[in-house]
């Protein structure tokens, strides 16, 4: 893995054929689009105006806003590794009592987020909130409305975003030596020792890939800042949102789109840098697979299972809520008044007899479905390539597949129209508005980095001898790819390619301007269900829908990523692959190693 | 292939299986406003609608402007006002009032606002109104189009004296910040607020809903009204039908059932017979305000800057 000469790699065809595939359609779908809208809102009549610059430097508004997105995104950075950390070790490391119910409540999040959740804990913890009305009792004099500003959202906003180490962070725990700890133990060092001095720096890789998605996640915050944060906490999504939409503002909305993406990109920068300043492979070259660990001072021990059905609660309260919720009238919803005995199928029915009826699921199952397999299938060999060859080349075109976390979705949007409304050579002379395909595109571009990133990772988590003794033998590189490497990158490819699935189902941003007419996703009918103009139902259909969203996503969890763990224990009988040790390069988070993990449970939803 | 913002509560249905019992097979795309007003200006060079309704006049001269739209005389160009439409690609549906509307029975009518200037400038109203969070809704718009446009003054910053600024700063400044995702009557039903912006056509289903009784109040200048139109797509390839099916869509006959079915205020004078008689009296009452339209179109897009960037806090 050390770094490789340009001219070597181009010798290789596999390297130039990806090259080739992936530099027309960085091109195509990547540059050309956004440079057009970039132009398009820059330079709107050919020339460049600060205008935008002077505009929003002088808003007292625009830059509390960016300051508070800028503050929450570093606040969950720091909380969602903390309780992220804590819910995957009383979940894999430690042995606890009911480790799987609690695993069943903290993999909530994997089926459900937006504006949903928020509202979730509103009903709990907000002025009319059950837990709210539990304390006012007690304490008579606290303020019912504590439950709002900056502590909210970050409360929210931490429980609600896990779900990548659920899944990621995890299973790299899975990976790390057992051998190691034992030795540790038999030399006397304590739980704690053992934690802090191996287990944790093991993870280090994968928390850095995950703490760059943390901070992305504040970065763009939008809807618990919208219901929790109140007067004092507002953030700078919903502000570039009302800009993208207005002509004339767009370079207003551009510009904060570009300052937020650029310091992705510093912070993925910085992330890379302290990766690589450490050691993280474990030393051991015949590995074992890990043992739930005892806490063995008691009183620890009563605490840590305490919190740990503390938070519990606190995951699975507000989707508890969500599913009563959706079967009580709108009205009721909004005062948060709900009375058990008026609890009806009627929104169910209303939702779903509709005219355009199931077509819709099946339009967004189907893109969705698309979407995440070609953008995970393509990106395994491209993964593959910058991640074993390390230079420029290798290093522009990574940042440059990060591009569509600089823009927000409309933006992306907007471009593909404007780019590829007239026949353009790019694509073959074809006219892509209008058509199916052009959806497709999007959907699969909006997805590039954060599978990249997550491939990449799991990639470097092979262990490379494997693949050079294959080549010793006479394996052709293709060879060892299908053989050797894809069997241990698949468990991962499969966890990336649902999470994608997930969040692609009910995507609005992109929709509303790509959609063919006739073939409508989902999130259009939801948007037309749920708007304030729908009246009273919409707030009771957009519960609906989030619990149906909740079913379709809870299977694909179930069926991709609970079946895939099963793959990998069947596998692990193959001759063809032995057991890897676990041996992350710097800079890359591990994902699962093969075999390993066969002892425990890995699927979310069982 | 249809491109409107007024295909929720079922109307989009309704309007399905009216068109397709006189011959037309029309497909409806929903979208609000400003997106479906966005989707029609960037497909301009390969359209893909043939029609669009519903939008108002602020959204149809935006498109105009960027000269998406065809010029066609519907048939029953004679029954509706020209006025309210640009008299040559858009015309006029369906009027809108933007109102403010309170509590009334907390608020008995003599104690309750006179204009929407009393919100900031009297006390008890103070933090009692519900302000907006977001200027993305053309109601919202028109609020503001409504209370600037009494401010114009070539020499202010946008067309609009610093006395008209300051009433914006105030607005913002007093008022109780919308919440997300909870409507402004359920604030009202549980006593958050007591006032705030409403158009008029939704009044009647959310007083029932959430079981509370509102009036509005009609300022001495009058209210803003926003006017649904509807217009041909420049660069269809089904133009000749679609100008037959725009005919047929603003005839008096079809616009007054759909305003019997859906309590709206038909432009056409004929269709206005047949819709609900508390409407069209609540509407022959109601004082118009107005407003110089190119004057607020020409600024709209700078003021919903300003005020994002300058007032809303």
């Amino acid at each position: 893995m050390s770094s490789t000469a340009v001219r070597a790699m181009v010798r290789s065809p596999f390297v130039l054929i990806v090259g080739a595939v992936l530099t027309w359609f960085i091109a195509a779908f990547l540059v050309w689009p956004n440079i057009n809208v970039l132009i398009a809102t820059f330079f709107p009549d050919g020339s460049f105006s600060g205008r935008a610059a002077e505009k929003l430097f002088s808003s007292q508004r625009a830059m509390k806003a960016l300051g508070n997105s800028f503050l929450l995104a570093v606040a969950l950075s720091i909380t969602v590794n903390l309780v992220g950390v804590f819910i995957v070790l009383v979940t894999h490391y430690f042995r606890i009592r009911g480790s799987r119910i609690l695993f069943l409540g903290y993999a909530s999040t994997f089926i459900y987020g937006g504006i949903v959740l928020a509202a979730g804990y509103k009903f709990i913890y907000g002025d009319k909130g059950i837990v709210t009305s539990l304390l006012v009792k007690v304490f008579p004099g606290m303020d019912p409305a504590w439950f709002s500003g900056f502590f909210a959202v970050l409360v929210v906003m931490t429980f609600a975003t896990t779900t990548n180490h659920m899944l990621f962070v995890a299973n790299a725990l899975k990976g790390v030596d057992y051998q190691t700890i034992e030795a540790a133990r038999n030399l006397g060092a304590s739980t704690w020792t053992i934690l802090r001095r191996i287990v944790l720096p093991m993870l280090k890789p994968t928390l850095f890939a995950v703490t760059i998605l943390s901070f992305l996640t504040g970065l763009g915050a939008l809807s618990a800042p919208q219901v929790l944060g109140g007067r004092d906490f507002q953030t700078i999504t919903p502000m570039i949102l009302t800009f993208t939409n207005s002509p004339t503002s767009r370079d207003l909305a551009a510009l904060l789109a570009v300052i937020l993406g650029l310091a992705t990109i510093l912070m993925l920068a910085v992330m890379s840098r302290l990766e690589k300043g450490g050691t993280y492979f474990s030393v051991s070259k015949v590995s074992s697979a890990l043992q739930k660990q005892d806490i063995t001072n008691p009183v620890a021990n009563v605490v840590v299972h305490a919190v740990a059905y503390l938070l519990f609660a606190v995951y699975t309260l507000p989707v508890v809520l969500i599913v009563l919720y959706s079967f009580a009238d709108g009205a009721a919803i909004q005062t948060g008044e709900l009375a058990f005995g008026s609890l009806t199928l009627e929104n169910y029915q209303r939702v779903l007899t509709q005219q355009s009826g199931l077509r819709p699921f099946i339009v967004s199952v189907v893109y969705s479905a698309l979407a995440a397999l070609i953008a995970v299938g393509g990106l395994l060999f491209v993964a593959r390539l910058l991640q074993k060859y390390k230079n420029w080349v290798a290093s522009v075109f990574e940042y440059l597949l990060h591009i569509p976390w600089i823009l927000p979705s409309a933006l992306l949007a907007l471009g593909l129209i404007i780019s590829y409304d007239h026949p353009n050579p790019l694509v073959g002379g074809a006219v892509l508005t209008g058509t199916t395909v052009i959806l497709l595109i999007a959907f699969v571009t909006v997805k590039i980095p954060f599978t990249l990133r997550m491939l990449k990772a799991s990639f470097a988590s092979v262990n490379s001898s494997l693949e050079e003794a294959a080549a010793i033998m006479g394996a052709k590189t293709l060879y060892v790819f299908r053989r050797i490497l894809l069997p241990l990158v698949l468990p991962a490819a499969a966890a990336i390619t649902a999470l994608n699935f997930n969040s692609l189902l009910d995507d609005y941003d992109t929709a509303i301007f790509l959609a063919h007419p006739l073939v409508q996703p989902l999130g259009l009918v939801i948007k037309a269900n749920t708007d304030g103009a729908e009246g009273v139902d919409g707030v009771a259909n957009t519960f609906v829908y989030t619990v149906l969203l909740m079913v379709i996503t809870g299977v694909t969890m179930y069926l991709v990523y609970g079946r895939s763990s099963r793959e990998r224990s069947r596998k692990k009988k193959l001759p063809a692959v032995p057991p890897a040790s676990q041996v992350p390069g710097p800079g890359l988070p591990g994902t699962p190693v093969a075999g390993e993990d066969a002892a425990q449970p890995a699927a979310p939803v069982r | 292939m249809v491109y409107t913002n007024s295909n929720g509560e079922g109307r989009g249905e309704w309007w399905t299986a009216k068109a397709a019992e006189a011959g037309f097979k029309i497909e409806i795309v929903g979208a609000g406003g400003a997106d479906a007003t966005n989707k029609l200006i960037a497909e301009k060079n390969n359209p893909i609608a043939d029609v669009a309704f519903g939008l108002n006049n602020m959204y149809f001269s935006q498109i105009q402007a960027e000269d998406a739209l065809e010029a066609y005389e519907p048939s029953w160009a004679g029954e509706v006002d020209k006025e309210l439409g640009d008299g040559e690609t858009y015309w006029p549906l369906v009027k809108q009032a933007i109102l403010l509307g309170y509590n009334s029975d907390k608020i008995p009518a003599d104690k309750a606002p006179q204009d929407w200037t009393d919100l900031w400038t009297k006390d008890e109203f103070k933090d009692r109104y519900e302000r907006v969070t977001g200027l993305g809704t053309a109601t919202a718009q028109l609020v503001f189009a409504g209370i600037l446009s009494r401010y114009q003054d070539d020499s202010g910053d946008l067309g609009v004296s610093d006395e008209g600024w300051k009433q914006v700063e105030q607005y913002f400044q007093n008022g109780s910040p919308a919440v997300a995702k909870t409507d402004l009557f359920a604030r009202i039903a549980s006593g958050e607020v007591d006032m705030g912006q409403m158009p008029s056509s939704i009044i009647a289903e959310r007083e029932k809903s959430f079981n509370v009784n509102v009036e509005t109040v009609v300022p001495s200048v009058g209210v803003p009204l926003a006017v649904e139109q509807i217009a041909l797509v420049k660069g269809t390839e089904k133009k000749e039908q679609t100008q037959k099916f725009i005919d047929w869509f603003g005839s008096a006959e079809v616009q007054g059932e759909f305003a019997q079915q859906f309590n709206a205020m038909p432009v056409n004078k004929e269709a206005a017979a047949q819709a609900n008689p508390e409407v069209v009296d609540f509407f022959a009452d109601l004082k118009q305000q107005d407003i110089d339209w190119d004057f607020v179109q020409e600024n709209m897009g700078a003021w919903v800057e300003k005020i994002e960037l300058e007032y809303m806090t």
